[in-house]
């Protein structure tokens, strides 16, 4: 039996926590990655991060077993933007311009009527019977709960932009930010993200060596095609009537936007000389006060003498100081504290599809900033990367061969010059050690793992070996002092090696708003554990293995 | 008989280091001046001492996946934007084309449309990577990044100075780190290699990573015991070139092995192993032969 000394055991109880932390569970499932709050999947209690076992009894492994049995329950449930035009009215442009009615009362009677359905909806409900890892929910509904998931992750392991894919938005406002307001701006911003319905996103402050402040927005898969418009836009919404300002975005004067059902959709769809048009149109309503503003300015305007249905001017919406919409206010509003107003407008496309998925966004975007409400300056997108996922997999896949190879590599030399299998056993399992422990600790820490944060690793595996090899060649070189006092010196080459390291890595923890901070990050964890935990560990093992 | 034999030969050598350390300090010497030299001509050429990428002089990088042919794409969009250049990136394992890397000073916004009427197909984020970075950002990266080189070089140099306490030591690991940061840039320019940020970082790394073998060599040599100060030297040698083989070990397959890499990556291994080789020089003739001359003249035997 070997009497292992602390060291060693230190460093076995590391890597086993190391190992606990890179692979927690090997629980079967699907996790749940997000949950819409307006669904009656939240009412019921499904909730982010809960893992489906079964649905309807039949057990759920992966994502694919998820698709299928929603498929399976709802076989119709795929909307098709190109049927849209078999359901809606088709209206000529030229009349649906001139009847749009916009803004009209709060009159139930006649609200109902004049949305058309967008989409007809089967009326039986069917259950669903969900079950989670501790308990088990019923929905009764007639289309798949309004949840994304996605398969259990089998590591802790999370890889950064740059190899799991994605879009990446450096963000600097046009004036300088004190801390405070660009903490402002991130709510600002990841509220309207969520509003937009953009769910796996971080949005964070960074700021550089001169003092800049940054914001940095990370969406993680697939790339919103809005994410330019929706992160740089002001969004400063205003609706005029005239000169005088009636509302503007934001809660202060705007209580709820309609985003579902049938107070919002698109509702027309019509063939121009360039292509197609879709019109969308959605129900707002005002807060008091905008209400009382819109009944007195409306009460000093006459009726159009052309069109003696409507007033003489027309409500004028503005978005980031351009007119999107000139609407024409019915005439029983003049003097009336309408608190519910409907908004429209359009989206082209070269065909039918691109102008309805148009009207979508623009529809969307509109909601966004009536909902979340005006920055307070412009803002300036300095960066934007946008990684296919399916390079990334590439370029992960290549960066474990590299690593691979590295292993291999220094493994044979090692080997080649030494003659001996236990010392490089010993040194190939401390520098795997290092890795694994790095790994772990930047799970531990949340850090996302782009390719320079591997690159780290690896550069910091290299410096692991080399401080082996003085660990090595101090002890079994130089016999005229004891076998203590030479491990003694190679650690004092180690430690100031540790410190040079640390010293040339700091600096780009802020350099360039923190882009290749990963490297240095992972550098110093990497050199730090071999410091802390490994050297010590196989100083103890060739100790161990010279006595033999 | 086998030993005496070593003896005497690594007596020989022990002589022949002491006639000619001063003489072998000239080649390191030389190289450096013709280094310094190269840099300040492509200064005076090109403004700056190094050529920027993309990330560092602002503009967008355009990765579309598959086999595309570059040749003829280069030709449909040229004379747009002429300042266009392509590269291929492959497998080299399977040999087998990944996608075309396309950089040019234009935004995605306006070369987007070019390309796609060219490829015929939308260009979405399934089959293809945007990379843009604002001329305003990317130019107090590059200023950021030299300060932090700077500030890196700074600390390093007191960390040496910290750990030695001596002048002329510590003087001579610090100039090996500068030769090591010095002799690859001049050698990447005269490539006409564009560095990116993540190169920037690389040298910082070689501040710190390619000392540890002067750290090694000035440590034994200063140390009175085990061996004569050629002995000394000689296994500071022995242990160190070792160390840089296997670094390099550790370095090298990413830039000759695998070419379907990231290429921030792929740069930092590329700076790092010719740091590296450069370091070879600068430790074992440059500040071997400082530390050795200290030495005698301090009477350290």
């Amino acid at each position: 039996m070997i009497k292992l000394s602390w060291k060693l055991w230190l460093l076995i109880i590391i890597l086993l926590s190391s190992a606990l932390i890179l692979f927690p569970n090997f629980e079967k499932g699907v996790v749940i990655k997000s949950v819409d709050q307006n669904s009656t999947a939240y009412e019921e209690g499904l909730r982010t991060g809960m893992i489906i076992k079964s649905i309807n009894s039949e057990s759920i492994n992966n994502f694919e077993d998820y698709t299928k049995i929603m498929n399976s329950v709802f076989p119709s449930e795929k909307i098709n933007p190109s049927s849209i035009n078999k359901i809606i009215q088709k209206t000529d442009l030229n009349s649906s311009t001139q009847n749009k009615i916009s803004s009209n009362p709060v009159n139930n009677s006649s609200k109902n009527t004049t949305f058309q359905k967008t989409k007809e909806l089967p009326k039986n409900k069917t259950k669903l019977i969900i079950n989670t890892k501790d308990s088990e929910f019923l929905l009764y509904t007639n289309e798949p709960p309004k949840i994304t998931i996605e398969n259990i992750q089998k590591t802790k392991i999370k890889t950064g932009l740059d190899l799991s894919g994605g879009a990446r938005a450096l963000v600097k406002p046009e004036v300088r930010v004190s801390q405070s307001e660009l903490k402002d701006l991130i709510t600002i911003t990841s509220n309207r993200l969520n509003a937009f319905g953009i769910s796996d996103v971080s949005v964070r402050s960074v700021s550089d060596l001169s003092g800049n402040n940054f914001m940095l927005v990370e969406v993680a898969g697939a790339t919103p095609s809005d994410l330019k418009e929706l992160v740089s836009k002001q969004g400063k919404f205003e609706a005029k009537i005239g000169n005088e300002t009636v509302f503007v975005g934001g809660e202060q004067d705007i209580t709820y936007v309609a985003r579902t059902g049938e107070q919002s959709g698109i509702y027309s769809c019509d063939t121009v000389s360039q292509g197609e048009y879709c019109n969308f149109r959605f129900v707002i309503s005002l807060s008091e006060a905008s209400a009382k503003r819109h009944a007195s300015i409306t009460n000093k305007i006459g009726i159009n003498s052309t069109n003696p249905q409507y007033l003489d001017k027309q409500l004028d919406l503005y978005l980031d100081g351009k007119l999107v919409e000139s609407l024409y206010i019915g005439k029983d509003l003049k003097g009336s504290e309408t608190t519910q107003i409907m908004i429209s407008g359009s989206g082209q496309g070269a065909n039918r599809e691109d102008a309805y998925n148009n009207a979508l966004n623009n529809m969307k975007q509109l909601q966004t900033v009536l909902i979340t409400g005006s920055l307070p300056y412009k803002l300036e997108i300095v960066k934007l990367d946008t990684i296919s996922p399916s390079l990334g997999k590439e370029f992960a896949r290549n960066i474990i061969y590299l690593a691979l190879i590295v292993f291999l590599g220094v493994s044979i030399i090692l080997f080649i010059k030494y003659q001996k299998i236990k010392i490089t056993l010993a040194v190939i399992l401390t520098m795997f050690s290092e890795a694994f422990i790095t790994l772990a600790i930047a799970a531990l820490i949340k850090w996302n793992l782009d390719a320079p944060s591997i690159a780290g690793i690896i550069a910091g595996m290299g410096t692991g070996v080399n401080d082996q090899i003085v660990i090595l060649d101090e002890s079994v070189s130089n016999r005229e002092t004891n076998l203590k006092e030479r491990i003694k010196s190679a650690f004092f080459v180690i430690m100031t090696a540790f410190l040079l390291i640390i010293a040339a890595m700091i600096p780009l923890f802020w350099a360039g708003a923190g882009m290749l901070k990963g490297f240095a990050l992972t550098t110093i964890i990497g050199v730090s554990v071999g410091i802390l935990v490994t050297r010590p560990a196989f100083a103890d093992i060739v100790r161990m293995i010279l006595k033999d | 008989m086998n030993n005496q034999t070593e003896e005497k030969k690594s007596l020989t050598k022990s002589e022949l280091y002491d006639k000619h350390y001063k003489t072998i300090l000239t080649i390191p010497v030389i190289i450096m001046v013709l280094s310094l030299a190269y840099l300040a001509y492509f200064y005076s050429q090109n403004g700056d001492i190094m050529l920027k990428d993309i990330s560092l002089s602002g503009g967008s990088t355009i990765t579309i996946q598959g086999d595309i042919d570059s040749n003829a794409i280069e030709s449909a969009i040229k004379s747009q934007f002429p300042d266009l250049s392509i590269r291929k990136l492959t497998d080299i394992g399977t040999g087998k084309s990944l996608a075309l890397i396309l950089e040019t000073s234009a935004q995605p916004d306006e070369i987007k449309p070019a390309l796609e009427k060219y490829l015929g197909y939308k260009l979405t984020d399934e089959n293809s990577s945007f990379e843009f970075t604002g001329p305003s950002l990317s130019e107090s990266f590059y200023k950021q990044l030299l300060i932090a080189l700077l500030i890196s070089f700074i600390l390093m140099s007191i960390v040496v100075f910290f750990s030695f306490k001596t002048f002329i030591p510590s003087l001579a690991v610090i100039f090996a780190a500068f030769s090591d940061i010095v002799m690859p840039l001049a050698l990447i320019d005269f490539l006409g290699i564009k560095i990116s940020a993540a190169g920037i970082s690389a040298f910082l790394m070689l501040i710190g990573y390619s000392v540890d073998t002067d750290i090694l060599l000035t440590s034994r040599a200063l140390r009175k015991k085990g061996g004569n100060l050629n002995q000394r030297i000689f296994g500071a040698f022995k242990t160190g070139s070792f160390m840089t083989l296997t670094a390099l070990i550790a370095v090298l397959p990413a830039f000759f092995i695998i070419s379907g890499l990231p290429d921030s990556f792929r740069q930092i291994f590329f700076i790092l192993a010719l740091g590296l080789f450069a370091d070879l020089i600068n430790t074992w003739l440059t500040n071997a032969s400082i530390i050795k001359w200290y030495c005698v003249k301090r009477r350290i035997e």
